[in-house]
């Protein structure tokens, strides 16, 4: 039931909007409790155990993690110009700067994909491992969620879909990369610095 | 007030009416009406109360004797896991939210419809697969560790991960719905329906949605981890790969006491509706009721390791714990007070709505005091594994919820059919039902006192002297007649259903002579429920002044008695 943002009163597009807008709002407080629950989990377990981590587990490495890290708070930064671009009407620039976001995005599930699949064989069967892979992993999939929800943006404002005043879904883009970017400071500390 | 009115009415002419759907699909299968859609989820969920309460007379009938052999051991287990599984989260939930919900809220606020019909449609249609996942996990080997499936029992069936499966997606559907109902209620009020003047009903669905929101997100990390150790071998809850047993029972009461509340308000706000409507009185306390509900919302976050006294907390964890949910009886007791002061002096006219009001109120408050009794640690210990336990259950959940339900069902189904049920029909069901679920669960409240466990399916070699042993046969005798009995009366409301599509007597707009908005226009109402989206004047309770409401149809803005 997408209403197509051209054809209704501005009254009714700004109604419509301010509903959705809360919604998504209910919908990331949802999402983080979704991250909250596992963080707690991990949390209880790692207090319960008298080392940390278990025997036989290395740590991550973190040289990488910060790299990737450098990466995601990057493609904030350009997701946070690319709509300061459209609020100045300014489509090339904007065009430029969600590719550029979409691009660091891929880059730091590439970098998370290496991690994956070079680092931790010790971790397969332990708690420490569950836990990171679980929330990372999920991060990962909101991550890549995030990269097609821009690629949708992309298309959607090329197509007109948008006008200057109305691009419900480009700010809905907007507040969930800052808000995966977010998730992943709190990854970050537990995982390789706590 | 002449110049609010038409600044209000500008406010009201935004809304515009979208053509009505077309051809029996649109209609009724992939609806995006909430009438429709709450009439698919009473029936769904009504298919499943009928499977899940013949699951229970099984059990029952397995404890005519102390040594029956009617089922194995091992299928007893998977009777009462899928039993309470199905009534808490395949009935009890979506009827009260999905279904009360969808059919009052939006017509009780003055909007059209909800504010996403279409994650509204969604949310239904992942309810019925839910249930399917649920009941298939009989073909593969039910779980058998109750509806809370503590692993690691729930480790050892295959079962489990369908269940987790159907859970998980009653799961996202209550969570849609939350986020669907609290945009509703905060952005799509009719103008001048301030806060204070919402109906109690609605002030219990907001509350009941932000838990569903917030806390369900929670139940889904739970299942998602007991999935993946059950399928994917993930250690989540494996202590002997440093997991643990006792965090699946946090995250698990994290969500569930929470849900304890998204399964009891909604039926709050249902009594509140009915008992000023049949009293002829304005509701006492209305902020206190209201604002209790809040109260209990946010202290049930704070609540739930008293599930889990015995398994081993540190006492200083306990003790805060204890006194936080006899805390939450403060709250409850002032909606209880406020609807017995409500009743003091009005005119009451005993119709079937309210007389299972009042049931809700004596079984209710019966159940909220073993309650209390259970918050105390020591008492807890004791009976935390016995039927005293499944007494207090069934007193809050079947005395509390189902008679708020069938409450609602006698009140509202002239709104959601057109047709009245019959009354006769109508008392002869609260009667059974009323005399039959006491007799049913009352004297479980001594069985359990005596020692009686819960989820066992022998009970012989527990009593050892024989005078004991004949006296907790013979009240297990007379228990599961009076369930048969309870179960029976079900029929008497079934018949009552069908009856009424053909005989029952033509209800007009407002048969009770209620003032609340889903009155203030036809039963059925319209696809676009109201022809101008009316105005609120004041509060929706004052009996005996003028109606409160502009911009509806004078044939409809009437009071009459009934």
């Amino acid at each position: 039931m997408a209403t197509h943002a051209l054809q209704v009163s501005d009254a009714e597009y700004q109604e419509v909007r301010s509903h959705r807008l809360l919604g998504f709002l209910f919908f990331l407080i949802s999402d983080s409790i979704l991250f909250c629950s596992f963080i707690f989990s991990y949390l209880y377990d790692r207090s319960a155990s008298p080392m940390w981590p278990p025997a036989g587990v290395e740590r991550p490495g973190l040289y990488l993690a910060a790299v990737n890290s450098i990466v995601l708070f990057g493609s904030g930064v350009t997701m946070h110009l690319a709509m300061e671009a459209w609020r100045h009407a300014n489509r090339t620039r904007f065009t430029q700067y969600i590719i550029a976001t979409i691009v660091l995005g891929i880059g730091f599930l590439s970098g998370q994909a290496y991690e994956y699949t070079h680092l931790h064989d010790t971790w397969w069967g332990s708690v420490f491992g569950a836990s990171f892979f679980t929330l990372t992993g999920m991060h990962g999939f909101h991550v890549f969620i995030g990269v097609c929800f821009l690629i949708t943006v992309l298309l959607q404002a090329r197509n007109g879909v948008y006008d200057q005043n109305r691009y419900f879904g480009l700010t809905a883009a907007t507040l969930y990369w800052h808000f995966v970017d977010v998730i992943w400071v709190a990854l970050f500390f537990l995982f390789y610095v706590y | 007030m002449s110049s609010a009115i038409s600044e209000l009415q500008q406010e009201a002419s935004h809304a515009h009416i979208h053509p009505p759907p077309q051809g029996f699909i649109a209609k009724y299968v992939i609806s995006f009406d909430h009438k429709v859609i709450a009439v698919q989820y009473f029936i769904t969920a009504g298919l499943f109360f009928v499977l899940a309460g013949l699951l229970a007379e099984l059990l029952r009938a397995q404890l005519t004797q102390p040594h029956n052999t009617l089922l194995s051991a091992q299928t007893f287990d998977e009777a009462y896991s899928i039993h309470g599984t199905a009534m808490v989260w395949l009935v009890i939930i979506p009827v009260l939210t999905g279904g009360f919900g969808n059919l009052a809220m939006p017509l009780m606020i003055g909007a059209r419809d909800v504010a996403f019909p279409w994650l509204n449609m969604f949310s239904f249609w992942l309810f019925p697969p839910a249930g399917i996942l649920v009941f298939l996990s009989f073909l593969y080997g039910a779980p058998r560790a109750g509806w809370t499936e503590y692993p690691p029992v729930s480790m050892e069936t295959t079962g489990t991960a369908l269940w987790c499966a159907g859970v998980f997606l009653i799961g996202v559907s209550s969570t849609i719905t939350g986020i669907n109902f609290m945009v509703t209620i905060i952005k799509m009020r009719a103008p001048g329906m301030t806060w204070t003047r919402m109906p109690l009903f609605v002030w219990a669905t907001l509350v009941t949605a932000f838990l569903s929101a917030i806390a369900t997100a929670n139940l889904s990390a739970a299942l998602a981890g007991l999935f993946n150790q059950k399928v994917f071998g993930v250690p989540f809850y494996d202590p002997a790969h440093g997991g643990s047993a006792v965090l699946w029972q946090h995250v698990f009461w994290f969500y569930s006491h929470p849900a304890v509340y998204i399964m009891i308000l909604p039926a709050f706000g249902i009594i509140s509706e009915i008992l000023p409507t049949f009293v002829r009185r304005p509701i006492f306390g209305y902020k206190a009721i209201a604002y209790s509900s809040v109260a209990i919302g946010l202290v049930s976050f704070m609540v739930w390791a008293h599930h889990m006294f015995t398994s081993g907390l540190a006492q200083w964890v306990q003790l805060p714990f204890m006194i936080l949910t006899m805390a939450v009886a403060i709250p409850t007791g002032i909606k209880i007070f406020s609807w017995v002061a409500t009743l003091w002096r009005g005119k009451i006219r005993l119709s079937t709505p309210l007389l299972f009001t009042l049931g809700f109120l004596a079984c209710f408050t019966f159940g909220g005091v073993t309650g209390v009794m259970l918050a105390s640690v020591p008492a807890d210990i004791h009976e935390h594994a016995t039927y005293f336990v499944v007494a207090h259950l069934h007193y809050v959940l079947f005395g509390g919820s189902v008679f708020g339900i069938f409450a609602g069902l006698y009140y509202w189904w002239p709104k959601m059919t057109g047709r009245l049920l019959d009354e006769r029909l109508g008392k002869w069901h609260f009667w059974t039902m009323f005399l039959a679920f006491n007799a049913t669960f009352l004297p479980m409240h001594w069985l359990g006192l005596l020692g009686m466990q819960r989820r066992v399916s022998y009970y012989d070699s527990q009593f050892h002297s024989s005078d004991l042993l004949s006296f907790v046969a013979g009240t297990n005798l007379f228990v599961s007649i009076s369930a048969f009995v309870l179960g029976a009366s079900m029929l008497i409301f079934a018949y009552n259903a069908l009856r009424s599509a053909k005989a029952g007597k033509v209800a007009g707009p407002n048969p009770w002579g209620a003032r609340t908005l889903e009155w203030m226009t036809s039963s059925p109402p319209p696809y676009y429920n109201f022809a101008e989206i009316p105005i609120v004047l004041s509060g929706p309770y004052d009996y005996g002044k003028p109606l409160p409401y502009a911009n509806i149809s004078q044939d409809l803005a009437t009071e009459p008695v009934a």
